[in-house]
């Protein structure tokens, strides 16, 4: 249902790929629902920043939250990626014993496994992980089928947007700065947010808050009056491969974890649409926002991505990136407490969730049912008959459908004949419904992670002046108007010549 | 099976209307090839020559000092004038060796698929730059960084001012060409910076593009972070030591809020891997003899797509003999050469990597780095069969990495010989 | 007096060359040149200490045509020190199309011998 003015049923704050998950499931039912974001896009935090993959859990403590709804949300990924049109698969993981002190390890996860209820797990020897991953070595590995990937940024922009067909407002590039408790009970919550674009302030008034701010919970806890939680941002670095490397990996291979060691070390992990991702590294960080690479942790991903693929060449490791994890303890504690998801009983109406990192993109659906069901507490939710669940979407690129099947297209719409991205084979009309996407999303990053558009080798020198061709002259956006992804990121100065109009010669 | 895939037939089909597809096209077609096809991706014919507005092209082939766009227009001219067809907007999606013999092209434009049966294919599709990601610079990643070929294609054809306070990371020519540019248009270019000891652009431009306007060139130097959550704000640049690795206590900032990278081409030869084309690793290009065809039989490559040249003339020369002999494999000619050509000391490549000894031809190599008054010998590199013959001794003055040498070889001398080695001496 | 260094740039063999310089008036005058294979190179040196020429290259907006900008150049040399003001000219010119490659856009920019010239050719676009 729309917002009306600005007072809502429900306001989520923060639109990464838990916050979409929660305006999507909160969405079937007829209550208004709202959700702020910072950036001037969804997933632009943590959520578009990590290696993509659904974890089985085996990983988390039998009786955790973690264990609960990582299982949970893997179970639901199948159909929720059908509906939403979005690649998933299932490749499996191995998770290997490289020498006898790994054994009771896999041991412990394989029981820790069962009791979450994690299906197909099995123990298996190295001739079954040679069939599964050629030349693999290790002296026995957890075999867990249920490990899938997924494209992280294409889920969270898909459940944005589906969740904004069923009535849902997503509000781009608003930061809550203040927070007013509810005066008496039954009355809302005044939410105060201030517009990246143009400073603006808006008040939403909300009978039920979500904090689902990621890195910034503990912030918006502060604001509501909670100080039990500190986010410590540790940060990932990683490395994309050249697709020249697709088929390299069949499964995910992950070495048996340490003790207390904040991540699950640094691997090598297929994405759906043809690369290999080298990473995470972990760093105890300061800054929130401080996604840079560093010359140590890089030099650290390439020998490792010599070591475990022989063949690689200097010009296939075509790109970097990082993401942070929003931890709760200090790294001279390490290791990961569980998720916090609660209803606050101190904050009647305030329901929080506090250190969602791994396995939070697994988990976004599951999240959203528990969180819907402490919304329910608050507010009577009655389905609506009209939820649709679909996108209605396909989960391929043009590129990736059959020729026959193109060259009708291309018939009725010439845009799909159209390249604009050449290294990965992208069309002017997927090009076009990127810029025109239903949330309004106007930065060069949004159309990346909807039309891939410079994700390929040559990292968007060929297309980038055409697609600024296509948003001057087609959409009539002023070049020193164009945003890499946020306000302070411009790519362009203007014009080097201005329009002055007629024949001066 | 869909009728909305065009089917078109060529006798030689040419991928890339540069100037190396333009020139391969007119030589196909003077060499008596009547049904010539030039696919080109832009909507107009030219490739990188339209956005090098800067002359010197054309001094051999002319005896002009042309700038790229009117180089382009005399064999846009000469390719027009032969009525040699073309299909501009349009991207070839994939090649293969087709079934039945012959070579089978997917194409993709506005006016839908198009599967394209050729007898022979010259590759033309030219180089990409290599970005940044590829070598790995650390630090946030803003906007305002830039490839130089791409900030050239924005300055001089879609009339975008990129920044107002440059530096540029490399000093090959078109890190240089671009700092004049950028100055012209009223952007100040800070520094330029180079990873080796020396410059591997033409001495004319270091004098015209960075002396000429107080641009200083630092050597040995390269940008160790980059700065900026938003827009670029400045890098961090350091000397490097003799293993190129930065020397910490040399690390400086540079405030700026543009960065171009000319940090090297890279032949586009995703399309030549696809059709199982074999690929030299110095050059990046396909291995080739002396009629320029690739280990696919019926597949011919020149110009950029085959290694990356400095003067477009040579690219125009090679891509003319491709042309002629590509028409003439089409007609039935199936020529052999046997004799390999590897590169020996101080040289780091020679092309083609292969040659017959029946007819004349020339050998273009690079060395690895700058000499003086030193020669290059043409030789046979000796073994317990054949004693160690000088072929042909060339005395050169100055020998340079960024400039191509070229020798020209007589069928006769060389014919029978086991194999070919070219070195520096 | 100085010594400054250039590469020759007549032929390829990039003669490096030691030139002595003094100033006479305020202008820049060669006293000798070393290093030089042939005498070419000595002239080339003397125009280059003494009043160096160059080309330059810019692009202007078209209205109206099947391309946005033609580039442009300068036909002949002209006196570095007169780039900028030939530049200044360059910047006010807006054109319209039809433009052909050799077109004068600008005759005797800033006093020089020379002219800016069109080294693209743009058609009017079709009406539609």
């Amino acid at each position: 249902m729309p917002v009306n003015d600005t007072y809502t049923d429900v306001l989520i704050i923060g639109g990464g790929v838990v916050g979409c998950a929660i305006a999507r499931e909160l969405s079937r039912y007829r209550v208004r629902v709202a959700l702020v974001e910072k950036e001037l896009d969804v997933g632009f935090g943590t959520s578009s920043r990590n290696s993509g993959v659904m974890h089985a859990g085996f990983n988390y403590k039998p009786g955790s939250l973690r264990a609960k709804v990582d299982v949970r949300g893997n179970a639901l990924m199948d159909d929720l990626c059908r509906d939403l049109g979005l690649k998933i698969k299932r490749i499996g993981k191995l998770t290997v014993a490289l020498d006898e002190a790994d054994v009771p390890t896999l041991n412990r996860l394989k029981e820790q496994g069962d009791a979450n209820g994690v299906p197909g797990l099995e123990i298996i020897p190295p001739q079954t992980m040679q069939k599964l991953q050629k030349g693999v070595e290790g002296l026995m590995a957890l075999h867990s089928p249920s490990s899938a990937i997924i494209s992280p940024y294409a889920l969270t922009i898909a459940l944005a947007e589906n969740a904004a067909a069923n009535g849902a407002t997503i509000r781009l590039g608003r930061e809550v700065t203040e927070i007013r408790r509810p005066a008496a009970p039954g009355e809302s919550f005044e939410v105060t947010t201030v517009s990246a674009e143009d400073g603006r302030k808006e008040t939403f008034r909300a009978k039920v808050v979500v904090n689902s701010a990621g890195l910034f919970s503990d912030a918006v806890c502060r604001m509501a009056g909670i100080t039990d939680y500190r986010i410590y941002p540790c940060r990932g670095e990683y490395y994309v491969l050249d697709k020249r490397l697709d088929g390299s990996l069949s499964t995910l291979v992950y070495q048996a974890p340490k003790p207390n060691a904040p991540g699950l070390g640094i691997h090598l992990t297929p994405t759906v649409d043809g690369n290999i991702i080298i990473g995470p590294s972990a760093e105890y960080i300061d800054g929130r926002e401080d996604h840079a690479c560093t010359a140590d942790v890089m030099a650290a991903l390439r020998k490792e991505g010599h070591d475990l693929l022989p063949s690689l060449r200097m010009s296939d490791f075509i790109r970097n990136f990082a993401g942070i994890r929003a931890k709760q303890t200090p790294p001279e504690v390490g290791g990961n407490l569980d998720f916090v998801i609660e209803d606050r009983k101190d904050v009647p109406g305030f329901v929080n969730l506090v250190g969602i990192e791994s396995p939070g993109l697994t988990s976004a659906p599951a999240i959203a049912e528990m969180v819907r069901d402490m919304v329910a507490a608050h507010i009577p939710l009655a389905e609506r008959d009209d939820f649709n669940p679909r996108s209605g979407r396909s989960p391929f690129f043009f590129s990736e459908l059959p020729p026959d099947v193109r060259a009708d297209m291309i018939a009725e719409n010439p845009n799909y004949g159209e390249i604009i991205c050449r290294c990965e084979q992208i069309t002017k009309q997927e090009i076009i419904d990127a810029i025109k996407n239903p949330l309004g999303a106007k930065t060069l990053i949004s159309i990346k992670y909807r039309a891939r558009a410079t994700m390929g080798r040559c990292q968007g020198g060929f297309c980038l002046p055409r697609i600024t061709r296509i948003l001057r002259d087609e959409f009539g956006w002023k070049p020193e108007n164009f945003l890499l992804r946020s306000v302070r990121s411009p790519l362009y100065a203007g014009h080097v010549r201005e329009d002055k109009g007629g024949d001066v010669r | 099976m869909t009728l909305a895939i065009r089917r078109l037939k060529a006798c030689v089909a040419v991928i890339g209307g540069g100037p190396a597809g333009l020139a391969a096209a007119v030589a196909a077609r003077n060499a008596g090839c009547g049904d010539v096809l030039l696919i080109e991706r832009d909507r107009i014919l030219g490739g990188i020559l339209n956005q090098c507005i800067h002359d010197g092209f054309g001094l051999h082939t002319f005896g002009e000092a042309l700038s790229g766009p009117e180089y382009a227009g005399r064999y846009i001219s000469m390719f027009r004038e032969r009525n040699i067809r073309s299909l501009e907007d349009t991207i070839v999606l994939s090649l293969a060796p087709a079934s039945e013999g012959g070579l089978e092209i997917l194409a993709s434009s506005r006016a839908g698929l198009v599967a394209i049966d050729a007898n022979a294919v010259i590759l033309a599709m030219g180089c990409r730059e290599r970005p940044r990601g590829a070598i790995s610079i650390p630090g946030d990643r803003p906007s305002g960084v830039y490839t130089a070929g791409a900030a050239q294609n924005l300055v001089n054809l879609e009339n975008i001012q990129i920044g107002k306070r440059v530096c540029i990371l490399g000093s090959g020519d078109i890190g240089l060409i671009m700092a004049r540019r950028m100055t012209l248009e009223g952007a100040s270019v800070e520094s330029v910076f180079e990873i080796l000891p020396y410059s591997s652009g033409l001495p004319r431009n270091i004098q015209q593009c960075l002396n000429d306007y107080n641009i200083p060139l630092f050597l040995s130097t390269t940008v160790t972070k980059i700065h900026g959550r938003g827009r670029l704000e400045g890098v961090s640049v350091a000397q490097v030591g003799a293993d190129r690795s930065p020397v910490p206590e040399t690390e400086r900032y540079v405030p700026c809020d543009t960065l171009l990278l000319s940090v090297g081409l890279i032949p586009e030869n995703e399309l030549s891997r696809m059709c199982g084309v074999e690929i030299d690793p110095v050059t990046s290009g396909a291995v080739v003899d002396d009629t320029f065809m690739t280990s696919v039989p019926g597949v011919f490559a020149c110009g950029n797509v085959l290694h990356v040249h400095d003067l477009v003339d040579w690219v125009s020369v090679e891509a003319a003999q491709a042309g002629a002999f590509a028409a003439a494999y089409a007609a039935g000619s199936a020529p052999e050469a046997g004799i390999p050509v590897k590169p020996g000391d101080g040289v780091r490549y020679t092309l083609p990597q292969r040659v017959s000894g029946a007819r004349d031809c020339t050998i273009s190599l690079r060395v690895g780095a700058p000499w003086r008054d030193r020669s290059i010998v043409v030789r046979t590199p000796g073994s317990a069969s054949e004693e160690r013959r000088i072929i042909k001794r060339t005395k050169m003055v100055r020998l340079h990495p960024a400039e191509m040498i070229r020798v020209d070889l007589k069928a006769a001398d060389f014919a029978g010989a086991s194999g070919l080695e070219v070195c520096v001496e | 007096m100085s010594v400054r260094e250039y590469t020759c740039v007549v032929c390829p063999n990039g003669c490096p060359l030691r030139v002595d310089v003094e100033e006479r008036d305020g202008c820049p005058v060669v006293v000798s040149v070393l290093g030089n294979v042939c005498k070419r190179g000595e002239k080339w040196a003397r125009q280059e200490v003494e009043n160096p020429l160059r080309t330059i290259a810019s692009s202007v907006p078209v209205a109206g045509g099947d391309f946005p900008m033609a580039s442009v150049r300068t036909n002949r040399p002209i006196p570095l020190v007169k780039i900028r003001a030939v530049m200044d000219e360059i910047r006010d010119i807006r054109l319209s199309a039809p433009v052909n490659t050799g077109d004068v856009i600008l005759h005797n920019p800033a006093g020089t011998d020379t002219d800016v010239i069109a080294t693209r050719t743009v058609r009017a676009a079709r009406a539609g």
